[in-house]
């Protein structure tokens, strides 16, 4: 007979193995869908999680795209550390974009090496702006931050829409919903002649180097652990809640909108309706797959970068939906919260009774 | 028709607590009864067991005789047992009538009679349609009432009723469980406010630290007797010898207030008092009077009028915790596990939650970790607290050692003025006599406290002056000398 039991205190092994369970799981269940749907599951799953990144190019793809999903879901643990539920990353990423894109076709016929630190600075800065609002509505006019940041993306999705149709879109353009291609002082360079990959992988490194700094070295990460753990405990110390929590929010709010700058000035260089295929949500099933933690944060945002990947093989050779990607970030997320259980509880094996 | 509820030898344990030890009770139809103790005296968990919320460890229940399992919520229904708790269980954004049938599988329409003929009968007037967010605590609480009479109970338990309800709102909830006792429905009545049970009820039934006190008949009883009851009789003699205090004012409280938007919460009324160096001052009261919200405004955690706290000559009233603690007040919350520490974290980083400018724990912004350690090592040592290890996460600690660990944080830098709420809930002999000793040596040092807390003996050991809070209002501040429980107990119980 199985029992479940109450742990006495959650384990640290089970902290870090719970996150490789629910890649496990999901696994599992995808191979099982891919049966169902008619196909052979391990060669299926190989298609889907080895192919795509058995080659060079491979490689620096699943870089690419783990790059913003790190540099957000990093971003984000400041927030959810502290117990601030940020979930507008890709809104503020749009608005980071936006803003950045905005200063990068200022210069569209220029050159010069001051060009892209600016676009940089303006893409940080319009994450900052467009996290703030939440942040401000939070604290001063006790509004849900989750509701507002959420509502706040599609907000900055129409004004993207309606800047890359409208004002902004290329005059030589022939109409098509997109701006002019921003000029090559704009961009952020690539590291290999050939390969995508560009030097925006050294915003995200840099990220997780200075947010595990914050964390475990600084007054600041120890109010957030505080105020994470316990609001009351924080109020009592006398930590200045309203200041903290806009200034995660502006932290979060920086790293989407680099992630945005990276975007569009890395692979896409120039403005169009579609900058990210959703990063700012995925990085939320990154930040909590790498249990909030730098190190972690890394690791999963390789693993969830690989779905967006394998969406495509899988599409290309296989002729699935590309959605198949989001299938199984869903159900890396589900089996992480059901694997979760694991952490407070533990299975007893007894011996029958008789 | 007759009711009998018969409880029997019933017990439940919690980890750490034991919330019902061995409690029986018979109830008869036709009589109203009061459950009556302090927070955390057991009635919840009892009344949780009639109503099927919580399953008992052991015991059994009976209703006329036939032994009754109750497993979950549905089953006390099935048995006629409703059940309104303090926390309305309703569906805000529905409208009432969708409240009222929302549980049951009669017709529409049967139901539409029915209720009708219930409010016209107990002269309730809740308009069926509106969303149930509109309503007022009162007509919520109506709403709950007749939800449970739609089953025609044959028990109906209250559980703190009137926390919510104005003066008005109360008399009319009177009147409906007077007619409701006379129509056959047994009541139970559970609360903690006496005067409501002196007005309302015929039997009282006590319940101190889970066990039962007493039962007796409410014309054998008064405010006082039951308070004392409530709080516990057996009354130690032993006073803090007075000493030559000096007459040096430390802290002066003038005309604060507070209003609270949770309903849940006290007002706290025009608070007035002054407190001389080396004095203890003691506040007692029955819990839910406003000792929370006083010591949130004390400590900085609710700010207030920056004029309304004089402390050493500097005003200040609006600043927040940490910034008090600069002046050399410290704070000792009532919840040690969700308040004053962190569980999950180890015993250092619980001792830099108390983070003064010249303790150094953070230096231009960064943790001085061997700085807390020290720190940490000395606090432990000083104050005995029963571990080597300050990297033990302090869920570990016992609750006599935690609340050491917290007395020690605060202490060990020698503040001018201790504020602290329920020090010894919940320890044992040891440990309580433990902090009773430092309390008592501090204010030795010419240091002062401020000790808010529901143990009347303890506050006759240790205070050098006594207020009584009530309702959010402190009684006159009176030499402890001139105190006897029996005064306490009325002025507890919001006499004169």
């Amino acid at each position: 007979m199985i029992k479940i039991v109450k742990r006495d205190q959650p384990s640290k092994a089970i902290f870090f193995f719970t996150p490789i369970l629910a890649i496990f799981l999901t696994l599992i269940a995808g191979g099982i869908i891919f049966y169902i749907l008619g196909f052979k599951p391990f060669e299926a799953l190989k298609f889907f999680f080895i192919v795509p990144i058995a080659d060079k190019y491979g490689f620096s793809e699943l870089l690419l795209k783990a790059t913003p999903l790190c540099l957000i879901a990093i971003g984000l643990s400041f927030c959810f550390k502290s117990n601030n539920w940020n979930i507008g990353a890709e809104g503020q990423l749009t608005f980071g974009a936006i803003v950045s894109g905005g200063v990068a076709l200022l210069f569209y016929d220029q050159e010069g090496f001051y060009i892209l630190p600016i676009v940089i600075l303006a893409g940080a800065i319009g994450g900052m702006i467009y996290a703030s609002i939440p942040a401000i509505l939070k604290t001063y006019f006790n509004t849900n931050e989750i509701l507002v940041s959420l509502m706040l993306v599609y907000v900055s999705k129409l004004i993207l829409d309606y800047l890359v149709v409208g004002p902004w879109s290329n005059p030589e353009g022939f109409n098509f919903p997109e701006t002019r291609q921003f000029s090559d002082s704009a961009r952020l360079p690539l590291l290999f002649e050939g390969l995508r990959i560009h030097a925006g992988i050294f915003l995200a490194l840099a990220a997780v180097v200075i947010s595990w700094f914050v964390f475990y070295k600084t007054y600041l990460g120890f109010q957030m652990k505080v105020s994470g753990f316990s609001l009351k405990t924080a109020k009592y110390a006398g930590y200045k809640g309203k200041k903290m929590i806009i200034l995660v929010f502006l932290i979060s709010g920086a790293c989407a909108g680099l992630a945005g700058v990276g975007e569009i000035t890395g692979p896409i260089g120039q403005l169009h309706r579609e900058v990210s295929p959703d990063y700012g949500f995925t990085a939320i099933i990154v930040a909590f797959l790498g249990r909030l933690h730098p190190v972690g944060i890394i690791f999963a945002s390789l693993v969830v970068a690989i779905t967006y990947l394998g969406a495509e093989t899988a599409q290309i050779f296989m002729q699935i939906p590309k959605y198949t990607g989001q299938v199984f970030q869903g159900m890396i997320l589900f089996f992480l919260l059901a694997s979760d259980y694991l952490l407070f509880f533990k299975f007893k094996f007894i011996g029958t009774k008789k | 028709m007759n009711t009998n509820l018969k409880i029997s030898n019933v017990t439940k344990i919690y980890p750490g607590c034991v919330a019902n030890d061995d409690v029986s009770l018979e109830f008869n139809s036709g009589k109203i009864y009061a459950l009556l103790g302090e927070n955390g005296a057991g009635k919840s968990t009892l009344v949780k067991i009639l109503s099927g919320v919580v399953i008992p460890d052991e015991g059994k229940i009976y209703l006329n005789k036939n032994i009754l399992k109750l497993n979950s919520p549905s089953d006390a229904k099935k048995n006629d047992i409703g059940m309104v708790f303090q926390h309305f269980n309703l569906f805000e954004t529905l409208s009432v009538f969708e409240n009222l049938i929302i549980d049951s599988d009669e017709q529409r329409e049967n139901l539409k009679e029915k209720i009708d003929t219930i409010m016209k009968k107990y002269n309730f007037s809740v308009d069926l349609d509106v969303p149930v967010l509109n309503l007022s605590a009162g007509q919520k609480q109506k709403v709950e009432i007749i939800r449970c009479l739609i089953r025609s109970p044959k028990v109906l338990i209250m559980d703190e009723p009137t926390s919510v309800l104005t003066e008005q709102e109360t008399s009319e909830l009177f009147l409906s469980l007077k007619k409701f006792s006379e129509e056959g429905i047994l009541i139970i009545y559970i609360t903690h406010k006496l005067k409501e049970v002196m007005q309302l009820c015929d039997e009282v039934a006590v319940m101190r630290r889970g066990k039962l006190v007493s039962v007796s008949q409410i014309n054998n009883e008064n405010i006082e007797s039951l308070a004392n009851k409530m709080v516990g009789q057996d009354l130690k003699t032993i006073k803090k010898k007075k000493e030559n205090t000096s007459s040096e004012q430390l802290i002066k409280i003038t005309n604060l207030n507070f209003t609270s938007e949770d309903p849940f919460e006290t007002n706290l009324v025009d608070i007035n008092f002054s407190l001389n160096r080396g004095e203890c001052l003691g506040i007692a009261g029955i819990s839910g009077n406003g000792q929370s919200e006083l010591f949130q405004v004390l400590s900085g955690e609710i700010i207030s009028n920056k004029n309304s706290i004089e402390f050493n000559k500097n005003f200040i009233g609006d600043l927040n915790p940490q910034e008090r603690r600069e002046y050399l007040m410290a704070f000792s919350p009532e919840d040690r596990l969700e308040q004053a520490a962190i569980p999950q974290m180890a015993i250092f980083e619980n001792v830099a939650l108390n983070n003064f400018k010249s303790s150094n724990f953070f230096n231009n912004g960064l943790i001085n970790e061997s700085k807390i350690k020290e720190h940490s090592k000395k606090i432990i040592s000083e104050f005995n607290v029963n571990t080597e290890n300050i990297d033990l996460k302090s869920q570990f600690l016992s609750g006599g050692n935690l609340q050491k660990l917290i007395i020690g944080r605060e202490l060990i830098t020698s503040p001018d003025l201790l504020i602290c709420f329920n020090p010894t809930w919940g320890l044992d002999v040891g440990a309580i006599n433990y902090i009773h000793e430092t309390l008592i040596k501090i204010n030795e040092q010419n240091k002062s406290i401020i000790l808010i807390s529901t143990d009347t003996d303890e506050l006759l050991k240790l205070s050098d002056k006594i207020s009584v809070i009530h309702r959010g209002k402190l009684s006159k501040i009176m030499n402890a000398e001139d105190v006897t429980s029996e005064k306490l107990g009325v002025l507890m119980g919001g006499g004169n």
